[in-house]
């Protein structure tokens, strides 16, 4: 579904200033997959998933979405911000349906997807309400709402969780599940909680920073669909977040801070 | 409680005005300046309210207002239009940007006589003046304004599938409208000055040209009166762009 071919991505921002935030990352990832990446802050863990987005561009190497170049943004990719990036003159309603509406959806079909999306993310009753109302949560779910609003194959979620209170995350992270749950689509998870990662996702890929590249790849083997209440008592989701939480400190402690 | 804090801080916001009428009575009573010189506010606003009643007043008033407003529009759209250009494209940037850097520092109204010799003494000049000061800090603003949208606003619309050209309209813009406002803002009181400036110079009618004609004439009083209503007619507009602003930054974290 997706393939990180050999990409690498420099930052000059001045002749004696330049910064390698990745180098040479390959990765692929299969339909249907829940991957995270995780990594200390500056491992280019982001940027990666602006590449991926079409929104940075790569220095070297390329990145394949169903065997087709990524050339750009576009509407099979769907971001969503850990600053929820929601427009701020636009109410709940409004910022949902503007990419269907851009994309010439006809209004009453529009608005009824739209509605239906905010059922799912329970603000059906804030749909007139503005961004700068709502709480961080509500924020965050109205943007995945907008994102799936346009029906992308694959979700590109930049710690999406990480403005927002412990309570709040696992309670979208239960959300993001049960909605992920319905129809399975590819996920590329960018997060620094172990825990998160180990939770949400089949795969977790650890990254090490200056410069980005990955270390180490977990397969995460535990039964679906995945219940935050059982997983804390299971035995293997403890093993799997020790592990890589140590392997994670060992991480942090090479990088230059 | 909310009203009440309203009407006290209009109410403090009245006092420097207050104020400034006291010292100009101050002046006018101490015997500076005779009194067939410098007339008494009181003496002043109450022909202005007399000539609020008289058509041939509210006429020169109507020209004053129709070629500010009609200049204001016009430096807003080229202003906004130019400046939005030039952060979607760089190339019209590199062209755009000298050619403001160059014309910006010009005083415009030293412009004015060349303005009067191609486009007549009518509004057409008076219209030209007003965009040529008031589309500068619009164009300014909005430049600035939209380079400093944070880029996920236009990245999640790019990945909707909106053109980019379309995300420039729908997303920046509307997202710089703080900042593009700002601008309007300042533009609107350029606006207010360069018309009167520029009837003052050389008209026939407009409230620059009454104040001129009562000046040559000795007339001290109704030298006053021009000035009082060309600051009502600011004092209009700015309640009115509060209005449009109010309706259009909705949603926007208050500034306060």
């Amino acid at each position: 579904m997706i393939a990180i071919e050999g990409v690498s991505k420099r930052f000059d921002a001045a002749r004696d200033r330049r910064h390698l935030a990745l180098n040479d990352v390959t990765l692929s990832v299969a339909e249907g997959e829940f991957v995270s990446i995780l990594g200390p802050s500056g491992c280019g863990k982001s940027t990666l998933l602006y590449i991926v987005g079409g929104f940075v561009e790569p220095t070297a190497g390329r990145v394949l979405v169903k065997d087709v170049p990524v050339r750009g943004p576009g509407p099979d990719r769907g971001p969503v911000f850990q600053e929820f990036a929601l427009f701020p003159w636009k109410t709940v309603l409004g910022n949902v349906m503007y990419g269907l509406q851009q994309g010439g959806v006809p209004r009453a079909e529009a608005l009824a997807r739209s509605r239906e999306l905010l059922t799912m993310v329970r603000l059906s009753a804030y749909e007139n309400f503005y961004p700068k109302e709502l709480s961080g949560g509500m924020k965050q779910r109205v943007a995945i709402a907008r994102t799936l609003a346009y029906r992308p194959n694959i979700l590109l979620m930049d710690e999406p969780f990480g403005a927002l209170d412990a309570h709040t995350r696992t309670g979208l992270q239960n959300d993001l599940l049960h909605i992920w749950d319905k129809d399975r689509k590819t996920v590329l998870f960018v997060t620094h909680s172990v825990e998160e990662a180990v939770f949400l996702s089949d795969r977790v890929v650890m990254m090490s920073s200056a410069p980005g590249r990955i270390k180490q790849i977990f397969d995460i083997d535990l039964p679906r669909p995945r219940s935050r209440a059982e997983l804390l008592l299971d035995r293997r989701f403890q093993d799997y977040v020790v592990e890589i939480e140590k392997m994670f400190d060992d991480t942090a402690q090479q990088a230059p801070a | 409680m909310n009203a009440v804090r309203q009407w006290s801080e209009r109410l403090i916001g009245a006092v420097p005005i207050i104020g400034l009428l006291a010292l100009w009575q101050a002046i006018a009573m101490s015997g500076l300046a005779p009194p067939a010189l410098l007339p008494t506010p009181g003496v002043v606003f109450a022909r202005f309210f007399q000539q609020l009643g008289s058509p041939a007043f509210l006429d020169h008033a109507a020209v004053t207002l129709y070629r500010l407003f009609a200049g204001f529009m016009i430096a807003v759209v080229m202003g906004v239009t130019l400046g939005i250009a030039a952060v979607g494209s760089r190339a019209f940037a590199a062209i755009v940007t000298p050619v403001v850097r160059v014309l910006a520092p010009v005083p415009k109204i030293a412009l004015y006589p060349a303005l009067t010799l191609t486009l007549g003494y009518d509004d057409a000049s008076k219209i030209a003046l007003v965009i040529a000061d008031a589309m500068f800090p619009i164009l300014l603003a909005t430049y600035q304004g939209a380079s400093a949208v944070e880029p996920k606003l236009a990245w999640s619309a790019r990945a909707a599938g909106v053109s980019p050209v379309r995300t420039l309209f729908t997303v920046v813009l509307p997202a710089a409208m703080p900042s593009v406002l700002t601008g309007a803002r300042i533009g609107l009181i350029i606006s207010c000055i360069v018309v009167f400036l520029a009837e003052m110079i050389t008209s026939t009618d407009g409230l620059g040209h009454l104040l001129m004609r009562a000046a040559r004439n000795f007339q001290t009083v109704d030298m006053f009166v021009p000035l009082i209503a060309i600051s009502m007619l600011g004092l209009m507009l700015n309640a009115l762009f509060n209005l449009v602003r109010r309706r259009l930054l909705r949603g926007f974290p208050e500034e306060k």
